[in-house]
């Protein structure tokens, strides 16, 4: 067993690749579907297996649990380095909850070049699970590029019809991002003594300019996968036009490495830069909130509606982020955790009507809770929750935040509330064509009920909603003392030279 | 043995969740969870209530930690006091007798037990509100009872106006709920606490403090900070409890199956309101400013209501306003600072209206319509008599002299009377409404062969009769309740509560409630004399009222459509033609740029270069490829080609697969080595 309790991260990241490898020996379309299930399965179980060991590891001098370092290019300093604290590991979470999730929406839908598409997802799920283990700066750059590949094959193979786009759209977008992030983290590697880890990097003093270029060049670099406004045109095509897996890996996990890199990185590594730009972040997190809001109340396409509705929630997040206090910071951590929860099973629920009917348009549905009671339920559930109803997982991390920037600001705590009675009002009225009154076309009136196998993807999710909504104390208390960490540096930052640079 | 009063939240909950899940399987046999549930509820809600009048002090349950989280520390608990115990009576009491009233009513509903789960699940929600101790946790059942009254609503989904009226419920609601939840922050902000019990035991130290509301734009307006926040409360109070201006969703939530109206919009949720407002007396009362708008908009909504509710025909709508007009009474005396009173008239109210809904509801069931003029129903006297004490409660209670000492606190004595003037004239038209409504929903049959007995002067007589019987009742009651609520909100129990000194006032408003039920009963028995007269300013008057003073058509045109339209303007402006504009237009100058680089540099210049460079070369070239004999080489080239594709095609014929395997071959090559150096090497 040893050898398992000691690299169980290093097993658990293992896995999808393992997948990988069996997967391109394996013909059959059924086997290969099993196949990928059973590698996302067997992730999530050893991350729950992680988690029960969790509270008997002890934490490494960095914070860090299950950490295991190797050197891998020593020349540069480059070590494969992985660990999981408090924050990373509910991302973890998160992504191997969704994996299965995603092998299973995909059953059916996807019927050409099946065996390629489980490779990307599980190399995707690999890939992304290294970015929020990573301890190595240049290990998280790579799997960050990684992540990128296989989501634009997904769009522009298996996408909607304005995939190709959409996919150059995402491609170009996340590559100006990744110059960037490969710029600073080259900075950065320079500046702080040619190493490549993050705690190491992050006991340094910096120069004030060293410090903006380069808290600017990550802050855009996470910016653009968050999305941050003006930053986020890429994020509503993108996952309109992916299929529903990859729309969910997107919403659900990707754009979370956005909000991770800026906790894991520019926090703790830029105290000061971070304190100054925290004003100009915090505004423009509202404008995100109101701005996201107002767009999807415009939108008359689910699936688009669904991705503006996730640029406000990811406003909440970076609002939380960028007021450096407790609430604000766990109340972030928990909404990106519940926005991948909610915001995954929006998109699951919706690319099952999509499987159905091939269409997206919120006029073309109506009077579904007569054909499909099931299905309505459980979307009314979700869409409830992406509110943020008070008693489901969306309103826990929104009234923490909202506790957090009161410190700060009663305007901004008053216009973000304004978000969410414009997400009540997009999420309802979408409710009311879709689900409620009469079918509005032919092919709306006739649709069977969600399977049994839809019922098994959304399940979880629904059961999440609630567990997170009602009793959120256990990943509180998983994340407790890294955000101490947290808040700490950033508080006593001195930000008065950094003023002369504005 | 207190932990068993967490069956009284619990209950309802869990039979919700049961149905719920098991719904399509139990069928019409979801009601008996539903009833069995909900009556242990109520059961339990008694032995409450004896306890703490035997004990005299209120019952305190922690549950547990919601949030932790720095100095932010949320414990949900349940707290039973003599306030939350008597709500806690009207809640379960008149939900259990919906609960039985529905499995029949509902009999033959396709969505039969969804409506139960969904019921359980309000009796939850507005359960825990009452009980609940934290700030927080009242907030979050009132969201949930929120989304119940949207579900409810939307119960006949195939109906537009249902679907409509359902989401106009709730959004207007949470606009409103904007406000409670500021409220919520800022509480935390300045007490640092959401525990109800430390809230109102620090506000008497905070009381001078204020907040600076016009900070933000350099300029200074000081307001006191428990001003600010009771009127945040308050605010959610408005949506909830249907007050101007927020009071256009509850008339058009009658398109809710009867019962529900008579659960939720007329005996407990809309009661939630008042019920926060009491039960932050003490924080209300150190602010006289808040006080007086709480009753400035009370009285306002009480009697708008009143007036459009004379103008209504549909017997529920009439029903709602009515509702809407009595919430707004009992908010006004809270405003008034009469805490004891407005609770007092809410379970009064709440019993007999929730009474009035469900004989309304057996008639409408057996007539088949709301509209009452096509109803052959027989009357129900039973109508007449919950109606004529809806009337007369109010003034009784309100006037009964033991708060003239609070209505001369916070009030100026004009204010004051013109308080005393707006609750008799809502009391006079109460009156009116209620008779004509229900008269006309029974009795207007033009060829009715059956002419209604009512108006017999006996029959009369006997109402009258019964109502003042029932009315000593009430006073009676009233006479145990103030001294037992009165210490629980803080409310003075010195001096005396019986009307010696105030018998005027209270006989003024008897007799404004007769005065009502006399011009009805003229009005019916001559209908010639109708609402409509013929003077141009009351027929103005008239259809103003008809049309509820137009809310719905100026929400409708000054703000829904223009935010509709705005969004769709600002998306393409911005996002569209802004955003990816530039983005498509840096692409497109990128590409030309491109383009004209290639053209320029590629093509011009460096490729002339090379062609001019290569031309001499091949000139030099030129010289070994004469030496050399060129036929031989070029057959030897041949061979090697064809050699090439024949191994080329065996290899296929062995190797079939794709590339993929190629690749799989290369991993597999590269995990074995790194997994030899990690074990060998290293």
């Amino acid at each position: 067993m040893d050898i398992f309790s000691e690299h169980v991260l290093s097993w658990i990241i293992a896995v999808p690749f393992v997948g990988i490898a069996i997967l391109a020996f394996v013909r059959s379309e059924l086997w290969v579907r099993r196949i990928a299930l059973a590698c996302t399965l067997l992730d999530f179980g050893l991350i729950l297996i992680l988690l029960t060991l969790w509270p008997g590891v002890d934490v490494d001098d960095q914070g860090m649990r299950f950490a295991e370092r190797m050197e891998w290019m020593p020349t540069f300093n480059i070590q494969y380095a992985v660990g999981v604290d408090g924050i990373s590991i509910l991302l973890v979470l998160l992504t191997t909850l969704l994996s299965p999730l995603c092998v299973l929406c995909s059953w059916t839908s996807i019927t050409s070049h099946v065996r390629a598409f489980m490779m990307l997802v599980l190399l995707v799920e690999g890939a992304i699970l290294v970015v929020f283990t990573a301890l190595d700066l240049f290990l998280f750059f790579m799997m960050w590029e990684v992540t990128m590949i296989p989501m634009y094959f997904m769009i522009i193979l298996w996408g909607g019809p304005g995939r190709i786009a959409a996919g150059s759209k995402f491609v170009l977008y996340s590559l100006t991002g990744s110059l960037l992030l490969l710029v600073a983290i080259l900075g950065l590697h320079v500046q702080g003594g040619h190493s490549f880890d993050i705690s190491e990097l992050a006991g340094q003093n910096y120069s004030s300019t060293a410090q903006f270029w380069m808290f600017l060049a990550f802050l855009l670099a996470f910016g653009i996968k968050l999305p941050m406004f003006p930053f986020h045109t890429w994020l509503p095509d993108a996952h309109a036009e992916a299929p529903t897996a990859g729309s969910v890996i997107l919403a659900g996990v990707l754009l979370k490495m956005g909000g991770y890199g800026l906790l894991r990185i520019c926090l703790p590594i830029f105290p000061e830069a971070s304190a100054v730009f925290a004003p100009y972040i915090l505004w423009l997190s509202v404008v995100a909130i109101l701005y996201g809001g107002f767009m999807a109340l415009a939108q008359d396409d689910l699936k688009k509606l669904v991705a503006y509705s996730s640029i406000s929630h990811m406003g909440f997040v970076t609002l939380g982020i960028f007021v450096f206090n407790r609430q604000g910071i766990q109340g972030a951590i928990l909404q990106m955790f519940n926005h991948g929860i909610v915001t995954g099973a929006m998109f699951l629920a919706v690319g099952q009507l999509y499987e159905r009917t091939h269409s997206r348009l919120i006029g073309e549905y109506g009077g579904l809770h007569r054909q499909m009671p099931r299905f309505v339920a459980l979307f009314c559930l979700f869409s409830v929750a992406s509110f943020g109803l008070p008693g489901t997982c969306g309103f826990i991390g929104e009234v923490m935040v909202l506790l957090g920037v009161s410190e700060k600001s009663f305007v901004m705590v008053l216009l973000a509330m304004g978000g969410i009675v414009l997400a009540a009002s997009y999420i309802l009225w979408m409710l009311q064509r879709v689900a409620l009154g009469q079918p509005a076309t032919r092919m709306a009136s006739a649709l069977p009920d969600v399977t049994a196998r839809e019922i098994a993807t959304l399940a979880p999710l629904a059961l999440a909603v609630f567990v997170v909504g009602v009793y959120p104390r256990p990943l509180m208390e998983l994340m407790d003392i890294c955000v101490t960490q947290l808040v700490e540096p950033t508080n006593q930052g001195v930000p008065i030279e950094m003023r002369s640079l504005f | 043995m207190s932990f068993i009063y967490i069956l009284i939240p619990l209950l309802p909950l869990l039979a919700s969740i049961i149905i719920a899940l098991a719904g399509w399987w139990l069928g019409e046999e979801s009601r008996k969870v539903g009833v069995w549930a909900v009556g242990i509820s109520f059961a339990v809600s008694v032995a409450a209530f004896v306890q703490v009048i035997i004990q005299g002090e209120e019952i305190v349950l922690p549950l547990y930690e919601l949030i932790h989280s720095g100095d932010l520390v949320v414990k949900l608990g349940l707290y039973i006091d003599q306030l939350a115990v008597l709500v806690l009576l009207l809640v379960t009491g008149v939900s259990f007798v919906v609960h039985v009233y529905s499995s029949t009513y509902m009999t033959g509903d396709a969505r039969y037990s969804r409506f139960f789960a969904v019921m359980g699940l309000f009796t939850f929600g507005m359960v825990t509100l009452v009980m609940s101790s934290n700030l927080l946790m009242m907030f979050m059942c009132w969201e949930v009872m929120g989304i119940c009254s949207y579900l409810l609503i939307s119960h006949q989904a195939d109906r537009k106006a249902a679907c409509h009226a359902a989401t106009k419920a709730f959004l207007v609601n949470a606009i409103a709920d904007v406000g409670l939840l500021f409220g919520i922050v800022l509480t935390f902000a300045t007490f640092e606490t959401l525990d109800v019990r430390l809230i109102l035991g620090r506000a008497e130290d905070i009381s001078d403090q204020t907040i600076n509301l016009l900070s933000w734009f350099g300029l200074e307006w000081h307001v006191c900070k428990v001003t600010l926040i009771s009127l945040l409360l308050f605010m959610g109070c408005l949506g909830k409890s249907a007050q101007v201006p927020f009071h256009v969703w509850l008339p058009n939530a009658m398109e809710a199956p009867t019962p529900v109206s008579a659960l939720i919009h007329a005996a407990t949720m809309v009661n939630a309101g008042p019920y926060l407002l009491v039960r932050f007396a003490d924080l209300l009362k150190l602010s006289p400013v808040a006080m007086t708008v709480i009753a400035i908009v009370g009285a306002t909504t009480a009697l708008f209501a009143a007036v459009v509710s004379l103008t209504q025909s549909d017997i529920k709508k009439i029903l709602a306003w009515s509702t809407i007009s009595q919430i707004g009474f009992m908010i006004m005396t809270c405003g008034l600072g009469a805490f004891v009173a407005a609770i007092f008239h809410m379970l009064a109210h709440g019993f007999l209206k929730g009474f009035l809904f469900l004989s309304t509801g057996n008639q409408l069931e057996s007539a088949g319509s709301h509209a009452h003029h096509d109803s052959h129903a027989r009357p129900a006297p039973s109508l007449y008599v919950g109606a004529l004490i809806l009337a007369c409660a109010p003034p009784l209670l309100i006037f009964s002299g033991h708060y003239q000492a609070l209505w001369t606190t916070h009030n100026l004595p004009a204010a004051r009377i013109t308080f005393w003037v707006i609750g008799l004239l809502t009391v006079f038209f109460t009156a009116i409404y209620l008779f004509r409504g229900i008269v006309t929903l029974f009795a207007r049959v033009p060829s009715a062969a059956v002419q209604p007995r009512f108006f017999s002067l006996l029959h009369l007589a006997a109402i009258v009769v019964g109502a003042a019987g029932l009315a000593g009742v009430l006073m009676a009651i009233w006479m145990w309740f103030v001294p037992f609520l009165g210490p629980a909100i803080g409310a003075p129990t010195v001096g005396r509560f019986w009307p010696g000194t105030h018998v005027p006032m209270l006989v003024a408003s008897i007799i404004a409630a007769g005065a009502g039920w006399m011009l009805a009963l003229v009005l019916h028995a001559r209908p010639m004399l109708s609402f409509v007269p013929r003077s141009n300013f009351a027929r103005t008057m008239y259809v103003l009222f008809l049309n509820k003073l137009y809310f719905d058509e100026l929400y409708s045109v000054y703000i829904v459509q223009p935010t509709l339209r705005f969004v769709r303007w600002l998306w393409q402006v911005l996002d569209v033609r802004g955003i990816d504009g530039l983005i498509h237009g840096l692409a497109r100058n990128a590409i030309l740029s491109g383009q004209w680089l290639w053209r320029v540099v590629d093509v011009r210049g460096i490729d002339r270069a090379v062609v001019d460079g290569g031309n001499q070369g091949v000139g030099l070239a030129g010289w070994p490829g004469k030496a050399v004999d060129v036929r031989r080489i070029e057959k030897s080239s041949d061979k090697i080609g064809r050699a090439a594709d024949a191994s080329g095609k065996k290899l296929n014929d062995v190797e079939p697969r794709t590339i993929q395997h190629h690749l799989v071959v290369l991993i597999a090559w590269s995990v074995g080595v790194i997994l030899f150096f990690y074990w060998f090497v290293l």
